[in-house]
């Protein structure tokens, strides 16, 4: 197989990588603030149960969960699934896995907002939704954004757990050709394939928080 | 340049989930053909997509191998539509229960798992070998004791190392079993001289021996004799004999000898 052609079926791998990426943000990030606008809301049952959500998404492996969405209607439920779920199975594990840090970094930062804000808010006749999103959130996504881009970098990487579930993302199709190919070159073109990636990833969100320095 | 980037999202965005809308589709259309001409049958192969000569990624990014062209013949024979699935190796079982593969034809090995699938006739002649660095100096299977042995995590190798009526009292002379994910890092690892030797069928030793050129050798003395077969699910006899039939009319017509000389593992495989 020649390098380019290496090049290029790794390359339609990483499109596929990237689409994990995209969607899981794309999903992730809105539901992970509604989950914690909600625990921030202190409803007896709600806040349990959101409790043990986050605690059971972080205290077991992403790989685990992709294994328990894919398999589990079969096994739980006798469902016979077609092959199209493999990619719903990948963003349903992942969506519900970031959602769940994602809403601690949300909840960090929405907790250090100082109470003198909120009354301030009150006096100037603020209604309640008004003063979080006119107020609390833009500072809010301004402090955690550091915090965020940290977790979003670890999701690139993440993705290529997803062939735990025969999702044929970049990596894998890097250990098929070193199989076929029994050298060690495309691990290193995968290695260049993140960090390319993420280099840009994290320049992107430099440039955001440029963006939002608008007070300094 | 705003728009541009999200253009640029948008595409990616859709361009993944494009084939699933596609696959949809075309599902339909044969639904259709279903009601008003002859019935098309996808037939879903699971393997593990590192494991040449019998299934791995060719030179173009398609999928071939010995096992995977065996099973295209297989399904021109019945005017089947073949899907081919890479696995995850040990999720093999949980793909095939779950319906998501038709059976695993992989360079399976029928030995120390006769009970648990419905097996097709052998097809390959396969033993499992041991290879060593050249300079090492180890010549049989004795030569092995008080070293480091690798062997895949859940192949057959292993089952046979860990079995009583197999290889266990060669296993246990050994320093220690260690099981890798993929044979490139049991090689660089032979290489490296953090392993001793690594475990393994014939046909996968002979290919990387041929791949890698100098510095290996397979030892002489085989661990034992066993067969290849096609894995399905337990009870799913009517499959398993509508592929046997395509199989022994294969190797009647010359096709299954024709492939077994292209992937160079005439030697070893089941003619009669």
């Amino acid at each position: 197989m020649s390098f380019m052609t290496m090049l290029q079926v790794m390359g339609n791998g990483m499109l596929k990588s990237i689409g994990i990426f995209l969607w899981t943000l794309l999903l992730s990030l809105p539901l992970g603030l509604v989950i914690a606008v909600i625990r921030q809301k202190k409803l007896p049952v709600i806040t349990q149960i959101i409790k043990i959500y986050i605690s059971l998404m972080r205290g077991t492996p992403l790989m685990l969960q992709l294994l328990v969405v894919f398999f589990g209607p079969f096994y739980l439920f006798k469902i016979r699934l077609s092959d199209g779920y493999r990619f719903i199975a990948v963003l349903i594990a992942f969506v519900l896995n970031y959602a769940a840090y994602f809403a601690e970094i949300y909840r960090s930062g929405i907790e250090s907002m100082p109470i003198g804000q909120y009354e301030a808010a009150t006096v100037l006749g603020y209604s309640k939704s008004q003063t979080f999103l006119k107020i609390i959130l833009p500072q809010v996504i301004k402090r955690i954004f550091p915090a965020l881009t940290n977790e979003v970098i670890t999701l690139v990487k993440d993705t290529s757990l997803a062939f735990s579930i025969a999702y044929v993302e970049m990596f894998t199709v890097a250990k098929q050709i070193a199989a076929k190919e029994t050298t060690m070159l495309p691990f290193v073109i995968a290695g260049v394939f993140y960090y390319v990636f993420n280099f840009l990833v994290a320049f992107l969100s430099e440039w955001i928080e440029k963006k939002m320095n608008y007070y300094r | 340049m705003k728009k541009i980037w999200a253009l640029l999202l948008a595409a990616i965005l859709a361009f993944s989930f494009a084939g699933c809308g596609t696959e949809k589709e075309t599902k339909q259309d044969t639904d259709d053909n279903t009601k008003n001409e002859t019935e098309t049958t996808e037939f879903k192969v699971g393997f593990d997509a590192e494991y040449p000569p019998y299934g791995y990624m060719d030179d173009d990014g398609s999928y071939t191998g010995f096992d995977l062209e065996l099973a295209a013949a297989v399904c021109d024979y019945w005017d089947w539509e073949i899907k081919y699935v890479p696995i995850d190796w040990d999720s093999k079982d949980n793909e095939l229960s779950s319906g998501m593969i038709d059976c695993i034809w992989s360079g399976f090995t029928i030995n120390g798992r006769e009970d648990d699938y419905t097996w097709s006739d052998p097809y390959v002649e396969n033993s499992q070998v041991v290879v060593v660095a050249e300079d090492s100096g180890i010549d049989d299977l004795s030569g092995l004791a008080d070293k480091v042995v690798a062997v895949q995590a859940d192949s057959a190798a292993l089952s046979l190392l860990q079995d009583e009526e197999g290889q266990k009292e060669l296993a246990d002379t050994f320093k220690e079993l260690r099981e890798f994910g993929d044979y490139n890092t049991a090689f660089a690892e032979l290489l490296a001289g953090t392993v001793d030797a690594v475990a393994m069928d014939i046909g996968v030793a002979k290919y990387q021996l041929q791949s890698r050129g100098e510095g290996y050798k397979m030892l002489d003395e085989y661990l034992n004799e066993e067969q290849y077969g096609i894995g399905f699910r337990k009870g799913d006899t009517e499959l398993r004999d509508s592929v046997q039939e395509a199989i022994d009319s294969l190797k009647k017509d010359g096709t299954f000898d024709q492939l077994a000389e292209k992937y160079d593992i005439a030697d070893l495989v089941i003619s009669e």
